[in-house]
C-alpha cells in the first residue's frame, strides 16, 4: 500500500528522518513505535505531504506519491484541533468536502459515522460544547469520514477512557477487516500488542527495527515458562535440579503455586514436562512472552548502550 | 481551487454569522447617517415661520414687499420709527417674531439689522435676506439710476478671478471632488485595515488551535492561505456592499423627505441670489458644506463608473496588505504574538492616507504621478485622482496602476506563500524579523 524508500528530513541541520525506507502492506494495522522526538511525526508529516522531504520516495499503491492520493488517506494528528464555534455534523461535513467528498456525500457519511459511534444526538452542538473525549470521537470520525484506504492515526488512544478505548480498537479491527491499511503511531502498547499485524521502531530518526509483532516479541523472549502446580515446593524445586532455573514463586492456595521458570542449556519444554511429571500436579504451563512494553524498552535501551559504547 | 473556495465559504459564513458583524452591518450606517442627520439638522434649527414687522417711517418697501412673498416669512408694515426696547418690551409686539428698520441709512450704509425674538431657522434666514436684499436693491436702482433692474443685475456682478488648470479649463476637477475620491480611499485603507487584523488573528488561532494540521493534510498551504484570506475578503465585500447602499438610500431618503430645501436654490421663490451670498453662505455655515457634499455626491461623480474602480482597488489592495498580514499571523505563536509588526503596517498605511491628501491639493505633482503606481499608496492615489478626473487620453493611467498593483500583490501573495507555509507548523516560535528572512529563505 505505501512504500517509502530512503527518505530523509533535517530541521536546522538536525535530522528528523535518516534514510528511512518500510513497506506497509495492504490491509494491515502497522505500528510506528518510537521514543518522543525520535521523528514518527516527521514521516506521518511527509506521507501526509504537509511537510515535504529532503530526499527519498514514496509510493501510494505503486505509484509515485502525488497531492491526488491525499484524498485516499485519512488523518488523525497528534494534536487535535477544530473549529470550537462550529456545529458537529457541520464541521465533519467542512472536513469532508475538503477530502474531495461532494456535499451530499460528506452529509451521509458523516452521520453515518456519527450513528456508528453513538454521538448522533450531538449533531447540532458547537464542538466548543464537547467534552474532550467526545471531541476526540469527532476528530477520529473527521478523519475517516471520507472512506480512505490508509488511515493514518497519531496517537488515536489518548484522551479516551477505557470503554472508549475499546470501541475505537474494535473500530479499528472493522476497519481492517473491510480491507483498510491502518498506520498507527502510538505509545499505547497494549493496544499494538492487540491489533498491528506488524511494527517499526523508530529511534533518532533511524528505523531500529521492523518485523510482525509476533516476531518482536518472539526474538526478545527469554526462555521462561510460567507454571501452576499443586504439591510440594520442595519436590519442585528438587525435579527442577541443575538444568532448569527457579525464577520467582508464589503461593497462590493451600500448596498451590505460581512459578516462573528459565531453561538453561538447550533444554525444551518437553525436558522441562519430563522432570515435574509425578513430583507435582501441573494445573498450567505456558511459554512467556514479553509484552510489547518491554520488547521497546529493552530495545531503546539496548541502542542507547551501544551507542554511549 | 475547489478546496481554496471550501475554505473561504466557511470563513465568510463564519464572520457573516458573527453577531458584531451582523451588528455592525446594520448599526454602522445607521449611526453614520444619524451623524449626517444630525449635523444637516443642526443647520436647519430655529423658528421655522417668522412674523416680521418692518418699520419703514419713509413708506420705501411700499408696494415693493408683499405681505406673504413666502410661506415661511409673512410681513407686516409700521409707517413710524419703532425704538428696540418699545418693540421688545411692548404687549402690543410681541406677536411679531423679528423686526427690521428699513430707512435711509441701508442705501449708503448698506447693512440692514434684523432683531428676533428667537433664533430663525436657516431656511427662514435665507428666504427673509433674499427677498430683502432683492427688494433694497431695486429701491437703490429705483433712487440712484435710471437703468431697469434687469440690466442693473446684469452689470451689478463683480469681474470673477478664476484659477484654473490649463488640462482642465472647464474646473471639472475640484478639491471637493478629490475628497470624495480620499474618503473612499480612506475606506479601502480602513477596510484593508480591519480585515488584514482579522486574517492575521484568524491565522493565529488556526495555528495555536492545531486545527491547521489537519487542514493542510487536505489542502496546499497556499490554497488555505488565500482561502482564508479570499474568505474574509467577501465579507469585507459584503459589508462595504451593504454601508453603500445603506448610505446611499439613506440619503436620497434625506433629501427626499426630511431636508428637500436645503440648499437647493431653485426652492426658493422668486428669490436670485447673488453669488457672493451664494459664496458668504457657504462659507459661513458648515452644514451648507456637507448638504453641497451630497449634492457633489449624487450629481457630480459618476458613482457606477466610481464604484467599479472601488472595488477593483480595494480587492487588489487587500489581497495585497492580507498576504502581510497572514505571513504574520502564519509565524506568530499566538494571536497576540504578531502585534509588534502591526506598528511598521500601520505607519505604511497611513503613508497611504497622506499621500491621498496630498493628491488632492496637487494631482498634477510628479510625486503624485509616481506614487499612483507603488502598491502601498497607489488605491488612494487613484481614488482621488479618478474623483477629481483625469484628463483626456489619461485614462490608461487607472489601468497601468491597477495591473502594477496586481503584480506586486501576486508577487507578494507569492513570498507570503512561502513564509506561511514554513511558519505555519513551526510552534513555539515569536514573530521576528530573524524568523521572517528564515522562513523567506527556506
Amino acid at each position: 500500500m505505501l512504500e517509502i524508500s530512503n527518505l530523509n528530513k533535517s530541521f536546522k541541520r538536525k535530522f528528523a528522518l535518516d534514510a528511512v525506507s518500510l513497506k506497509i502492506p495492504k490491509g494491515e494495522i502497522y505500528g510506528l513505535l518510537g521514543p518522543n522526538g525520535a521523528g514518527k511525526t516527521t514521516l506521518i508529516r511527509i506521507v501526509n505531504q504537509i511537510i515535504s522531504a529532503d530526499s527519498g520516495k514514496i509510493l501510494f499503491d505503486g505509484q509515485l506519491m502525488s497531492s491526488e492520493h491525499l484524498r485516499s488517506i485519512g488523518y488523525l494528528p497528534e494534536e487535535r484541533g477544530l473549529y470550537k464555534n462550529m456545529y458537529v455534523l457541520e464541521h465533519l461535513v467542512f472536513l469532508a468536502k475538503l477530502r474531495g467528498l461532494s456535499s451530499s456525500d460528506a452529509l451521509k457519511n458523516s452521520k453515518f459515522w456519527l450513528d456508528k459511534l453513538a454521538i448522533s444526538e450531538w449533531s447540532n452542538k458547537k464542538i466548543e460544547a464537547l467534552s474532550k473525549g467526545m471531541a476526540q470521537k469527532v476528530q477520529f470520525i473527521a478523519s475517516l469520514v471520507h472512506n480512505p484506504d490508509l488511515l493514518i492515526l497519531d496517537e488515536p488512544l489518548s484522551g479516551f477512557d477505557p470503554v472508549n478505548v475499546e470501541l475505537i480498537l474494535k473500530e479499528l479491527k472493522e476497519l481492517k477487516a473491510n480491507g483498510k491499511t491502518i498506520l498507527l503511531s502510538t505509545h499505547n502498547m497494549r493496544s499494538v500488542e492487540e491489533i498491528c499485524d506488524r511494527a517499526t521502531l523508530i529511534h533518532d530518526a533511524k528505523i531500529l527495527v521492523e518485523d510482525t509483532v509476533w516476531n518482536l516479541r518472539e526474538k526478545s523472549k527469554k526462555g521462561t515458562y510460567s507454571i501452576r502446580f499443586k504439591g510440594n515446593m520442595i519436590a519442585f524445586v528438587n525435579a527442577l535440579w541443575t538444568d532448569f532455573e527457579l525464577l520467582e514463586q508464589t503461593e497462590i492456595g493451600e500448596q498451590r503455586f505460581l512459578t516462573l521458570v528459565k531453561m538453561r542449556g538447550e533444554r525444551s519444554m518437553n525436558d522441562l514436562l519430563n522432570a515435574l511429571m509425578g513430583e507435582i500436579s501441573i494445573e498450567a504451563i505456558e511459554e512467556c512472552f514479553p509484552s510489547m512494553q518491554e520488547v521497546f524498552i529493552e530495545l531503546i535501551q539496548g541502542k542507547e548502550n551501544s551507542d554511549e559504547k | 481551487m475547489r478546496n481554496s473556495w471550501i475554505i473561504a465559504l466557511r470563513e465568510l459564513k463564519e464572520r457573516v454569522l458573527n453577531p458584531a458583524f451582523l451588528w455592525m452591518l446594520f448599526i454602522g450606517p445607521l449611526l453614520l447617517l444619524s451623524c449626517l442627520y444630525f449635523l444637516f439638522k443642526a443647520g436647519d434649527e430655529g423658528k421655522t415661520s417668522l412674523r416680521v414687522l418692518i418699520a419703514d417711517p419713509s413708506g420705501m418697501m411700499e408696494n415693493k414687499i408683499v405681505s406673504q412673498e413666502t410661506k415661511a416669512v409673512e410681513y407686516y408694515f409700521f409707517d413710524d420709527y419703532l425704538e428696540l426696547e418699545e418693540f421688545r418690551d411692548n404687549r402690543k409686539y410681541q406677536k411679531f417674531d423679528a423686526l427690521i428698520e428699513v430707512n435711509e441709512k441701508i442705501l449708503i450704509n448698506k447693512k440692514a439689522f434684523v432683531f428676533y425674538r428667537e433664533t430663525p431657522s436657516l431656511d427662514v434666514k435665507m428666504q427673509l435676506k433674499f427677498q430683502l436684499e432683492r427688494r433694497v436693491e431695486e429701491v437703490m436702482i429705483d433712487e440712484f439710476t435710471n437703468m431697469e433692474v434687469d440690466d442693473f443685475r446684469q452689470i451689478k456682478q463683480a469681474l470673477n478671478v478664476d484659477f484654473r488648470n490649463v488640462y482642465d479649463p472647464k474646473n471639472e476637477a475640484s478639491n471637493l471632488e478629490g475628497w470624495v475620491g480620499f474618503i473612499f480611499g480612506l475606506l479601502i485603507v480602513v477596510f484593508v485595515f480591519l480585515f488584514g487584523l482579522t486574517v492575521l488573528r484568524s491565522t493565529a488561532r488556526e495555528k495555536s488551535n492545531r486545527i491547521v494540521e489537519v487542514l493542510l493534510a487536505s489542502v496546499k498551504p497556499i490554497q488555505l492561505m488565500l482561502g482564508k484570506i479570499s474568505g474574509i475578503g467577501l465579507a469585507a465585500v459584503i459589508q462595504i456592499l451593504v454601508w453603500s447602499l445603506f448610505i446611499t438610500f439613506g440619503l436620497l431618503f434625506f433629501r427626499a423627505t426630511i431636508f428637500p430645501d436645503l440648499l437647493d436654490f431653485s426652492n426658493y421663490e422668486g428669490v436670485q441670489m447673488s453669488s457672493e451670498v451664494k459664496e458668504q453662505l457657504l462659507s459661513n455655515i458648515p452644514s451648507q458644506r456637507y448638504n453641497e457634499f451630497i449634492d457633489l455626491v449624487y450629481k457630480r461623480i459618476d458613482f457606477t463608473f466610481f464604484l467599479f474602480h472601488f472595488f477593483l482597488f480595494f480587492i487588489a489592495t487587500y489581497f495585497f496588505y492580507a498576504a502581510f498580514f497572514s505571513a504574520i499571523g502564519a509565524m506568530s505563536g499566538s494571536e497576540s504574538d504578531g502585534q509588534q509588526f502591526l506598528i511598521p503596517l500601520l505607519c505604511i498605511l497611513g503613508l497611504s492616507v497622506y499621500s491621498g491628501y496630498y493628491a488632492i491639493y496637487f494631482p498634477d505633482a510628479e510625486l503624485t504621478s509616481c506614487l499612483q503606481f507603488i502598491p502601498f499608496t497607489s488605491s488612494v492615489i487613484v481614488m482621488v485622482k479618478l474623483a477629481q478626473g483625469y484628463p483626456e487620453g489619461t485614462y490608461y493611467l487607472v489601468w497601468l496602476s491597477l495591473i502594477t498593483l496586481i503584480l506586486f500583490t501576486v508577487l507578494l501573495l507569492l513570498i507570503a506563500g512561502r513564509i506561511y507555509r514554513n511558519g505555519i507548523l513551526h510552534f513555539g516560535l515569536k514573530a521576528s524579523l530573524r524568523n521572517l528572512f528564515y522562513f523567506m529563505r527556506k
